[in-house]
C-alpha cells in the first residue's frame, strides 16, 4: 500500500536542518551554557529518525551513507586520544590543556581540549543510537 | 528567481572587494546598486523580477495572517453559540498546483486556518480531502479556497 506522504516529507526536507543545526549548537554551547557532546548527539540522532519516519530506510542509508559503527569507534578512538595525550606532555592522564586564539570571524576564542572529547561523546552517542534504530527497524 | 539573488549578492559582493571595505553597510550599497543593474538589464532574464516574487510571498503571509484573523472570529462564533446547527464536513478540493512544497504549503496554510483541516492528499496529488467545521455550500467553500490560498501561491511561484 502506498500512501501520498507528501506533506511530511516535504516539511521533514526542511525541519531536518533546522534540528541538525541546532544540534550543533547545543553542541558547541556545552562548555558555558547548558549543552554539551550528548544532548547535541541526542538531537541528531532525532533528525536522522525523522528522516527515517519520512522516508524509508534504504533512502535513509543511501542519502547518509555513514557506517554507523565506524562513527561509534572514531568517537571512542577520539575520546581516548585526548586522555592520552596527555601522557606525553608529562601530566596525569586525562589533563585537559586550554589556550585563548584569535581566530577570523570568531575573533578570540578559548579552545579547549575538552572540545575534542565532547566531539568524541557526540560521535558515540550519534553512532551509537542510529545503529541501535537502523538495526532493530531493518530486516539484518 | 534564484539566479537573480545570487546575482545581485554576488554584485554586492564584488562592490565590497572594489571598495575595499568590508561592513554591512557598504554591502547593502552593493546590493541596492546590484538591484538598480538587474532591474536596467530585466529584459534579458527569462523569469520576472524576483522582487516581485518577494511581494508576492508578503502577500501572501499578509493574507495568511487576515485569514487567521476572520476565522478565529467564525470558530469563536460557533463555539459560543448556544444551539449546535453547524453543518460539519468533509469535501474533496481539486488543486492543479504541482509542486511538492505548493501542496505541502497550502494544505499548511488550510490546516492553520482554525475551520479547516487536510486531512489526506490523494496518491496523484490532484485532490485534497478536506474537513470544515461549518460549511453551508460545498462550492462556496471550495471557491473561497481556490480563489484565497491557491492563487497567492500560484503568484508566488508563477516563474
Amino acid at each position: 500500500m502506498k500512501t501520498n506522504d507528501v506533506i511530511l516529507q516535504t516539511t521533514t526536507k526542511l525541519v531536518f536542518f533546522i534540528i541538525f543545526l541546532f544540534s550543533i549548537h547545543i553542541f558547541f554551547a556545552g562548555h558555558y551554557t547548558p549543552g554539551g557532546g550528548f544532548v547535541g548527539g541526542l538531537l541528531t540522532t532525532g533528525a536522522i529518525v525523522l528522516l527515517l519516519l519520512a522516508f524509508d530506510l534504504k533512502t535513509v542509508q543511501k542519502a547518509l551513507p555513514f557506517n554507523f559503527t565506524i562513527v561509534t569507534g572514531i568517537g571512542l578512538l577520539l575520546a581516548l586520544g585526548t586522555a592520552a595525550g596527555s601522557i606525553f606532555f608529562n601530566v596525569p592522564f586525562f589533563t585537559h590543556a586550554f589556550d585563548d586564539f584569535t581566530l577570523p570571524l570568531f575573533g578570540t576564542t578559548s579552545l579547549h581540549t575538552a572540545m575534542i572529547f565532547d566531539a568524541g561523546v557526540y560521535l558515540v552517542v550519534v553512532g551509537a543510537a542510529v545503529t541501535m534504530i537502523q538495526t532493530i527497524g531493518g530486516d539484518a | 528567481m534564484a539566479f537573480q539573488l545570487l546575482l545581485n549578492f554576488f554584485i554586492a559582493l564584488v562592490w565590497m572587494f572594489m571598495s575595499t571595505s568590508f561592513t554591512a553597510s557598504t554591502f547593502i550599497i552593493g546590493f541596492l546598486i546590484g538591484l538598480l543593474l538587474i532591474i536596467m538589464t530585466r529584459r534579458f532574464f527569462s523569469d520576472r523580477l524576483y522582487i516581485w516574487r518577494l511581494w508576492a510571498t508578503l502577500k501572501l503571509a499578509l493574507l495568511f495572517f487576515k485569514e487567521l484573523t476572520l476565522s478565529n472570529i467564525s470558530v469563536l462564533q460557533v463555539v459560543l453559540r448556544p444551539k449546535m446547527n453547524i453543518q460539519p464536513m468533509i469535501f474533496a478540493l481539486p488543486t492543479d498546483l504541482e509542486h511538492d512544497w505548493e501542496i505541502t504549503l497550502l494544505s499548511s496554510l488550510i490546516t492553520l486556518t482554525p475551520g479547516t483541516i487536510v486531512l489526506n492528499v490523494s496518491d496523484d496529488q490532484k485532490t485534497l480531502y478536506i474537513h470544515a467545521i461549518d460549511v453551508d455550500d460545498v462550492d462556496d467553500a471550495i471557491d473561497s479556497i481556490k480563489n484565497s490560498f491557491e492563487k497567492a501561491i500560484k503568484e508566488v511561484s508563477r516563474p
